[in-house]
């Protein structure tokens, strides 16, 4: 086991003197990671018990799968598990081909001050917080005073109240997070066809193809495995569907497609203090979110492009 | 050699599309500046679209003496500084060893780490071990739980394997121990890289609203994100542009909620210019490692 090395010092103690500052480093990470997110895993067994302030974590009384029956059988709950699955998929699917034709047509720019100008107009959304976007939202939507609605009376002679129906709300919603997201992530995009050997284009120029022909057979095919990997990682974020943004846009009016988990659990577990009944919502939402990236690894992996 | 038709279409229709888009990207924020500048007659009627009419800066004097903004402006300031600082420490701690090879138990420690990229314990719980640990309504729980981001953590780390052997193995000769190797040959490699993280842990921070909402309490405590959002959504605005001492009405609801909207987002866009060259690249380096 402890093989002499030649200057006389063992393996075992070699390795103790180059990993002792690094352990050292890393100490502090790994308390953090262990208090803030290794320790709250633990406390997810309070979706099995009935949780009381005096009682604690370990003190509460054990009530099995109570919550998960109550959860279930409540329609309003299995309204919200719809509305949270049917606005994230629709999220996912409505919202991905835009980054990518952006990068697509950012990519083919010649001018570079056309280029440098319209990547910083695309880009800035994504660093400004729903506060923002849902305050501008709201402004521009508005029945009264809103831009939207006089271009709309002058165009078509009345005005509409987008935020207060459930189908251009959902519009909007959706609307909303490509404008924030679609420019950011279109790096990512751009990234990946700045990676695609320049050679093809100039064979595929020799052999007389146009632009769009390069586009499809090259670019494309170029970015799948791209396309594929974020696609996979989205995944996770399909029960996850981001406080703020629904948060913001919400009203009563379009409460039944509007409320979403997350809401939920604010309104229900940090307001109105029914703990275990919102960590049962959690402990489900998360195991789905696991499922779903863990089943779409298996999917992709039939593709030959997946995460591990 | 001249382009074809059908190129000269592709071209055209890319410079098109684009402009749009760089336009629907524009035009909302000079809507709310312009509703923001002008006065309550033009702003109630609706006429306002991107040009200010009849310009006054009364909204953003009536905000800046009738609410807390200053104060809450101050303690984004606070949040992002501190926090920022906080972070980049703890994720450039957590990356470097993990960038070792002959770091013991590395690849376990790794998948530990990306395990909490896929699962976690959830909202309810987290809140428990908060306020276990006595910080509710204290800056800690806005910085604490938030101290790797382990997205950013795989960035730097993929980064840190990037950095070419010989440049170590030449320094170690030498006889740099690790910590000098980080901070003196390590680090000033990384430039591009730890900006580009600075500047998304900065805006993290800055933009905070969920956690603030949830952990802190006290309005003077509170940030400038969540305080515009109780703005828009309560009665303050109607209170503060309709009070009745005023014998003519200086201000409207509209137009306030769009200065206070405006006040959130300066910083925002005063930073932005100068670290957008940096962060292209970060992303791509980012991107095309990870």
């Amino acid at each position: 086991m402890n093989t002499q090395l030649k200057d006389g010092g063992s393996a075992l103690s070699k390795t103790l003197k180059q990993n002792l500052p690094l352990l050292l480093m890393f100490a502090p990470v790994a308390a953090y990671f262990l208090i803030f997110k290794y320790a709250p895993m633990v406390g997810l067994v309070i979706a099995f018990k009935q949780y009381g302030l005096a009682d604690g974590i370990w003190g509460s009384p054990w009530t099995g799968l109570d919550n998960f029956n109550l959860l279930f059988s409540n329609p309003q709950m299995v309204n919200i598990i719809r509305n949270t699955l049917v606005l994230s998929l629709l999220k996912i699917i409505v919202g991905f081909p835009f980054p990518i034709m952006l990068a697509l047509l950012l990519n083919e720019v010649k001018a570079l001050w056309f280029k440098r100008v319209t990547q910083t107009l695309v880009y800035m959304p994504h660093f400004l917080n729903w506060v923002i976007i849902g305050g501008m939202v709201i402004t521009l939507f508005s029945l009264e005073s809103g831009m939207i609605n006089q271009v709309l009376e002058q165009l078509v002679g009345y005005r509409y109240a987008f935020l207060y129906n459930e189908w251009s709300w959902i519009s909007v919603f959706l609307g909303s997070g490509i404008w924030k997201e679609a420019g950011f992530s279109a790096i990512i995009y751009l990234a990946a066809i700045t990676a695609i050997d320049p050679g093809l284009y100039e064979s595929a120029a020799l052999d007389g193809a146009s632009k769009w022909r390069m586009m499809w057979h090259i670019t494309l095919p170029g970015i799948r495995p791209t396309v594929i990997i974020l696609l996979i990682l989205s995944m996770e974020s399909v029960m996850d569907l981001g406080f703020d943004q629904i948060y913001m846009l919400q009203n009563r009016v379009v409460n039944n497609i509007a409320d979403v988990i997350p809401t939920y659990m604010y309104r229900m577990g940090i307001q109105g203090g029914q703990f275990s009944l919102t960590t049962a919502m959690g402990l489900f939402s998360s195991l789905v979110g696991l499922i779903l990236i863990v089943t779409s690894n298996q999917i992709a992996k039939k593709f030959n492009q997946s995460l591990w | 050699m001249r382009e074809t038709i059908g190129n000269r279409i592709f071209y055209v229709c890319n410079y098109a599309l684009l402009t749009l888009a760089g336009l629907i990207c524009l035009l909302p924020l000079l809507n709310v500046l312009a509703l923001s500048l002008s006065e309550p007659a033009a702003v109630l009627a609706g006429k306002v679209t991107i040009i200010p009419i009849a310009l006054q800066l009364d909204s953003y004097a009536q905000l800046m003496t009738g609410t807390s903004v200053v104060r809450s402006f101050y303690n984004s300031l606070v949040i992002t500084l501190v926090g920022t600082c906080l972070c980049m420490l703890a994720t450039i701690l957590a990356a470097y060893p993990l960038s070792k090879r002959y770091f013991v138990a590395r690849k376990f420690l790794t998948l530990a780490i990306v395990f909490t990229m896929i699962f976690n314990g959830g909202l309810i719980p987290s809140y428990l071990v908060i306020k276990s640990l006595g910080l509710i309504n204290d800056y800690g729980a806005l910085w604490l739980p938030a101290l790797v981001s382990a997205y950013n953590m795989l960035i730097l780390k993929t980064f840190f394997e990037g950095i070419p052997e010989e440049l170590i193995d030449a320094s170690r000769m030498d006889g740099c121990g690790e910590l000098r190797l980080l901070t003196r040959i390590v680090l000033p490699l990384s430039g591009p890289v730890l900006a580009t993280l600075t500047l998304f842990y900065g805006v993290g921070f800055w933009n905070s609203f969920m956690n603030v909402l949830i952990y802190i309490n006290s309005s003077d405590k509170m940030n400038l994100t969540v305080m515009v959002q109780q703005m828009i959504s309560s009665q303050m605005l109607e209170t503060l542009s309709l009070r009745q001492d005023e014998v003519e009405q200086l201000t409207t609801p509209e137009g306030l909620k769009a200065a206070a909207i405006m006040i959130l987002i300066m910083p925002m866009l005063v930073v932005y210019p100068f670290v957008q060259r940096f962060f292209v690249k970060g992303v791509m380096i980012g991107a095309i490692k990870g």
